[in-house]
């Protein structure tokens, strides 16, 4: 459906897309997961036609994806990093306005507006005025104003920014479901949480590069193991910790340290080794790698940096 | 079209949800108006300044020293101060000696001497002393010039006193009675009247036409020298039946001054919905910048037309502004004025980054225009440097259009030249803003 080929964008001598190749096919849930700087946004605005490659071309569904085709862009929605909404009017008058911008018709939007704020549990605060309204429902209204014309293709950049959870929970039902109805949907993020959860593919990006491509478990089959071991940080554990740094990974997370084996260390040496320093069994914990992981793996640096 | 009327109702529909936004655009100027026309004297018959302090300190005997208190009291311009008051509470005539400690305590800041040489033998004029304290030079200016009015028009006798003193220096006082005795049996011989009436004018320095009309019998006897040794004719040319004339001369000026501030103010929210991802938002869809920048400016000349119609029914309510008779081209000015401010508004969008910027710039500038564009006091007492430069302001046109429509009573043709300079610097000013638009980061 979308694709971008071998897509370069640079802000001066700053390059915040490096060839960047992508194919999204319909009915697609992408996420588009990396930290604050990584050239997400700026994929979106490209995709969104906002700005245009210094090189390489986008095109949906064939066609190009450029300022010179408006109507292409039609079948686009984009849901705004920041809560792009008039606060002074009311959550219906805001929908009506981005609505007639598509050249949506008065019944038609009527009755649009009610079905989606009444999935978004909206509905009830239809007359108010936005600037009543919490940053959750915002965030849900911003999403609905994007959706009116019934896109092909959602582009959500970040979402979910200073969203509380029942509102980020309400945000993921309603994109799933949107989703399941075949709505094809790019979601960038930096909370790895919220890709795992919605996306059934990930494009790892980082300094405009796309890392690693793919599922969650085809992503997670490129760490070098297959469990992360975490025990408490405190006097007892020290010298693990010390000794472990040769055998792989390990940082500090709070209260705990993490252990990301490199490849081929077998987990029964180091269960020999907590047996020689006296430390009970009870301490460890082993888990699935998260994409946390595989990024500090593939970039050398954590997501939220 | 369909696409620029959406995003001009939602801006409408934003503006009239902004309480402060209204009331900034047109209450505030209402109230504005009313305020500076009383401060101004606006709805007054008799315009000018009022009761500024002016001390007098009286040391001479002669009856004519006492005439010009008297002159000095009706005049409407000075509040005299003749008196002081003791510690004991008593007061007593105000001293020569008295005046500078008060004037340095600011009681007053002019003071007029009347000396007991009111008159000299040895020197030809009157001898007053002025005390001042010029901390404000239009201030000093205009006590000086109404001082000096007052004194030439109402005692007019006081300088026919001060030639005969000189001339009594010179010939004596004999010869000088027998010169009036001679002068008066000329008088009373040409034009009738009694020839000791008319001699005892002449010795009180009453040489004005008055003591002919006393002598012919007239009823009053005309005292304002001046107004008879020169006699001035105006004729007015323009302006003759306008109602309200202080306040249609300066309401252009109020109202550009306004209109900018208000238009400067309504194209820097262009900010907000930048900074707010909207415009993210509306071109992700299929809309263009130019269609948002057409909406910024019909919104513009909209909101402008609409506070320039209020501001000038204000003017009509509280002033008897003549807006009736010149409706319709008042409404073509309005339009052409409006979209040269609205075009302002958005070039001052466009060469800054930020909102706050663009407020700060909008200030700066707008003071500028109007000083220079003569919305505060007219052109032609600046600088003619100056006067050329205020040519290139839209302050200047916008006020030159309002004055020729209810000024004037021009008609449109005559109007067109101003409208299209106004048109032509509305044209240059978008077209450039509009390239800016294009290059800088308004649309991210």
């Amino acid at each position: 459906m979308l694709t971008l080929d071998d897509v370069t964008k640079r802000y001066g001598t700053l390059t915040a897309l490096d060839g960047v190749s992508l194919q999204i096919e319909r009915g697609e849930c992408f996420g588009l997961l990396g930290p604050n700087g990584a050239g997400k946004s700026t994929l979106m605005s490209l995709v969104a036609g906002l700005r245009a490659p210094d090189i390489g071309r986008l095109t949906l569904d064939g066609q190009p994806l450029d300022a010179a085709h408006p109507a292409v862009r039609a079948n686009l929605g984009l849901v705004p990093q920041h809560i792009a909404l008039y606060p002074r009017l009311s959550a219906e008058q805001n929908l009506q306005i981005f609505g007639q911008l598509y050249g949506l018709g008065r019944a038609v939007l009527r009755e649009r507006i009610t079905e989606s704020l009444e999935a978004m549990q909206l509905a009830d605060r239809r007359h108010d005025l936005v600037q009543t309204f919490s940053g959750g429902m915002q965030r849900r209204l911003n999403i609905v104003a994007s959706l009116l014309h019934r896109p092909q293709l959602l582009l959500c950049d970040e979402p979910t920014v200073g969203v509380d959870p029942q509102s980020r929970n309400a945000i993921f039902e309603f994109l799933e479901r949107l989703n399941r109805e075949g709505l094809t949907i790019i979601y960038s993020t930096h909370y790895m949480e919220e890709a795992t959860r919605l996306c059934s593919r990930i494009g790892i990006i980082d300094h405009g590069r796309i890392h690693a491509l793919g599922t969650l478990d085809e992503l997670l089959l490129q760490l070098p193991f297959e469990e992360e071991i975490r025990f408490p940080l405190e006097a007892s554990t020290r010298a693990l910790a010390r000794q472990l740094a040769d055998s792989g990974v390990v940082t500090e997370s709070g209260d705990f340290y993490q252990f990301r084996p490199r490849a081929g260390y077998r987990l029964s040496g180091f269960y020999a080794l907590t047996e020689s320093l006296g430390l009970p069994a009870r301490l460890f914990t082993s888990q699935r790698p998260t994409l946390e992981a595989l990024f500090l793996h593939l970039t050398g640096r954590q997501l939220r940096e | 079209m369909r696409t620029i009327l959406t995003l001009v109702r939602k801006d409408f529909i934003n503006f009239f949800r902004n309480k402060a936004a209204v009331s900034l655009t047109f209450a505030v100027p209402f109230v504005l108006i009313w305020l500076f026309g009383m401060v101004f004297g606006v709805n007054r018959k008799d315009s000018g300044p009022t009761g500024i302090p002016l001390a007098v300190v009286n040391a001479s005997a002669n009856p004519a020293a006492n005439r010009l208190v008297e002159a000095l009291q009706k005049e409407k311009t000075f509040k005299l101060i003749t008196t002081r008051k003791n510690a004991d509470g008593t007061e007593r005539p105000l001293r020569e000696d008295d005046l500078t400690p008060l004037m340095r305590d600011n009681q007053f800041r002019f003071a007029v001497v009347i000396p007991a040489d009111l008159f000299s033998e040895e020197k030809l004029g009157l001898h007053l002393k002025v005390y001042t304290n010029p901390r404000n030079e239009i201030e000093t200016q205009l006590v000086n010039g109404i001082l000096q009015k007052t004194i030439f028009s109402n005692v007019p006798q006081l300088l026919g006193q001060a030639v005969l003193a000189r001339g009594r220096g010179y010939v004596g006082a004999e010869r000088l009675d027998r010169f009036n005795q001679v002068v008066a049996d000329n008088v009373a011989r040409t034009f009738g009247g009694d020839a000791a009436t008319i001699k005892q004018d002449i010795a009180q320095g009453n040489f004005g036409g008055g003591l002919i009309e006393r002598a012919t019998g007239g009823s009053e006897g005309e005292t304002n020298l001046l107004g008879q040794v020169i006699r001035v004719e105006t004729v007015q040319v323009a302006g003759q039946n306008v109602k309200s004339p202080a306040a249609t001369r300066i309401v252009g000026g109020w109202a550009m001054q306004f209109l900018l501030f208000a238009l400067s103010g309504a194209a820097t929210a262009l900010f907000y919905e930048r900074d707010h991802g909207i415009f993210h938002r509306i071109l992700a869809g299929p809309v263009g910048r130019a269609q948002i920048l057409w909406s910024k400016f019909v919104y513009g000349v909209c909101i402008g037309l609409l506070q320039l119609v209020v501001l000038f029914i204000a003017g009509r309510i509280l002033y008897g502004i003549d807006i009736e008779h010149h409706f319709g081209l008042l409404l073509v000015m309005c339009l052409f004025a409006a979209a040269a401010c609205t075009a302002f508004g958005m070039l001052l969008a466009s060469i800054t980054a930020t909102q706050e910027a663009a407020s700060g710039l909008a200030t700066f500038v707008i003071l500028l225009m109007c000083a220079v564009g003569g919305a505060w006091f007219p052109v032609t007492l600046m600088p003619e440097f100056i006067q050329q430069f205020s040519k290139l302001t839209l302050v200047y046109w916008s006020m030159e259009g309002f004055s020729q429509v209810l000024w004037a009573g021009a008609s449109f043709v005559e109007l067109l030249p101003i409208l299209g300079i106004l048109g032509g610097m509305t044209a240059a000013v978008m077209a450039f803003s509009v390239w800016r638009f294009n290059r800088g980061q308004i649309f991210g």
